[in-house]
């Protein structure tokens, strides 16, 4: 693509989610939302063959038809209250309707379907923009409308999101639909939380963004898309192994890394607010993520898988150097002793 | 009849828009929609918006349509699907045409409708006042607003019509 358009597009993307966030008119998010869609379908048609047409599509479908949900929602709010700002949305209808609408938008549980064969459509890079910064845009949507939203609609949503994102990743082999079924069990517990403590769903966010840019940035390094080409990456980074290994471990939530900060803290706000079972089922729902991400470092890290000796030498383009991994890294493995500092995030 | 105006061009509006709803080809969903915008701008001029109103025909009809005319006649097929032509299509378009109808009855006989939200029959739908101040136009107002107020506004959706173009060339370009 030609590098002047493809700047003014990214800049697109960015702008709308800017739009999105810093806007305090209902007409102006639903504009910005509509902007970062547009811009979003070339980049994620950037290689162009069938498979990344066809994915682009489902996108665009899926995501203008939650616009379309949200302009009505929007509008019943306009009926009703009478003014266009972002508060509370005072009618319950409408809440439900934006509820939905943004449930869409983030790839939520019934509304998941698009988010893995999307993924598995475009290339890493582009996989990568969908999953971390389309994230962005709805989740700031729904913090802003977060004390009006309807707790059964959204805790139903959200744990059968976790519940999905973790069984429907355990038949994966490709990486793109193992991360993406990650993205839909973490916006499950982001949601969860989000009626309890929306700084938690901040701290999940922030946290989840930097575990995945981490995990599609070693993706991309080591140019694998399947885990028979992740277990060959001992052949020409070794050390890229390693951190492949403590990286997914951090994801699947395990103390002493920084994936368990987020887990840890928004099962103590549920316990808080004496929800005991509903913690505890999500607790255990995360284990299956965490047998998926084990699956990954078993092949990858921990064993090297039989395989024939011309497979040994793994054939990849020039290894590209991404200066921003290890900063990556180090922050998605070794915050958690800076968690009381979440308190920059009200 | 007058009082109801805004009741039946609602419904032609649906109607119209079940029409290519229902998927012949887009020559003739392009048909309905210049029924459909015809009756919209009807819509907007019995609520005082007559510069709106206008708008829509010239620049929506008279702009948009015209090129999407165009397009769809360079890339027309030999024998183009009517509505009558393909079992789905009819089907599809008789079922909208009767829930259409159905609703209507409903509205027309009952004195409130909650559907979605409510409003009371059809009384809700006629012309009453609308409340404009007496010395100028509402409608005029929030134009000359958007390029003063609402600069932004004039900002953000110039440079959205701007990325789609370059999106649409970006995308139709292929390799």
């Amino acid at each position: 693509m030609n590098p002047l358009i493809f700047t003014t597009i990214l800049m697109t993307v960015l702008l709308g989610t800017m739009i999105v966030m810093m806007s305090s008119h209902w007409l102006m998010i639903w504009i910005g939302f509509e902007m970062n869609l547009l811009a979003i379908i070339p980049i994620l048609m950037k290689k162009y063959n069938p498979r990344t047409m066809e994915a682009s599509t489902k996108y665009f479908l899926t995501q203008a038809t939650a616009s379309m949900l949200l302009m009505m929602a929007i509008i019943i709010n306009l009926m009703h209250s009478g003014q266009w700002t972002i508060t509370k949305v005072f009618n319950p209808t409408a809440s439900i309707i934006m509820t939905s609408a943004l449930a869409m938008k983030l790839g939520l549980t019934p509304f998941h379907f698009w988010v893995p064969e999307v993924t598995q459509g475009i290339s890493l890079t582009s996989g990568l923009i969908l999953l971390t910064w389309q994230k962005l845009a709805p989740m700031s949507i729904l913090y802003q409308i977060s004390p009006s939203i309807n707790l059964n609609i959204l805790l139903t949503m959200a744990v059968l999101s976790i519940l999905v994102g973790g069984w429907g990743g355990l038949n994966q082999t490709q990486l793109r639909k193992i991360m993406a079924y990650s993205s839909i069990a973490h916006m499950g517990w982001m949601t969860a939380v989000l009626v309890y403590s929306p700084t938690l769903t901040m701290l999940n966010m922030l946290i989840y963004i930097m575990m995945t840019l981490t995990m599609f940035m070693l993706f991309i390094q080591s140019s694998s898309t399947t885990t028979l080409s992740l277990s060959h990456t001992w052949n020409k980074t070794p050390l890229t192994t390693t951190l492949i290994l403590i990286t997914l471990l951090s994801m699947g939530g395990l103390p002493p890394l920084s994936g368990f900060m987020p887990k840890w803290m928004i099962i103590q706000e549920l316990t808080k607010n004496s929800s005991i079972i509903l913690p505890t089922l999500m607790a255990i729902m995360a284990l299956l993520n965490l047998y998926f991400y084990m699956r990954l470092t078993y092949s990858t890290s921990l064993t090297m898988f039989p395989s024939t000796n011309n497979m040994k030498m793994k054939w990849q383009f020039e290894t590209k150097q991404i200066t921003l991994l290890p900063p990556l890294i180090v922050m998605s493995s070794l915050l958690l002793p800076l968690t009381p500092m979440l308190s920059i995030l009200d | 009849m007058m009082t109801y105006i805004v009741f039946i061009l609602s419904v032609i509006f649906v109607i119209s828009f079940v029409g290519f709803s229902s998927k012949p080809s887009p020559i003739y969903g392009g048909l309905v929609l210049i029924v459909s915008g015809g009756v919209g701008c009807g819509i907007i001029m019995n609520f005082g918006g007559s510069f709106l109103g206008l708008m829509v025909f010239l620049i929506y009809l008279g702009g948009m349509l015209v090129v999407f005319g165009y397009t769809t006649a360079m890339a027309t097929e030999q024998y183009p699907e009517v509505w009558v032509s393909n079992t789905t299509v009819m089907g599809v378009f008789l079922l909208g045409l009767l829930m259409e109808v159905m609703l209507v009855l409903y509205v027309l006989k009952s004195e409130e409708v909650g559907v979605v939200f409510k409003f009371s029959g059809v009384g809700d739908w006629a012309i009453y006042d609308t409340g404009d101040s007496e010395v100028f136009s509402e409608e005029i107002m929030g134009v000359a607003a958007l390029y003063s107020y609402g600069a932004w506004v004039v900002i953000v959706t110039g440079w959205s019509l701007l990325v789609g173009v370059l999106v649409i060339l970006e995308v139709t370009r292929g390799d």
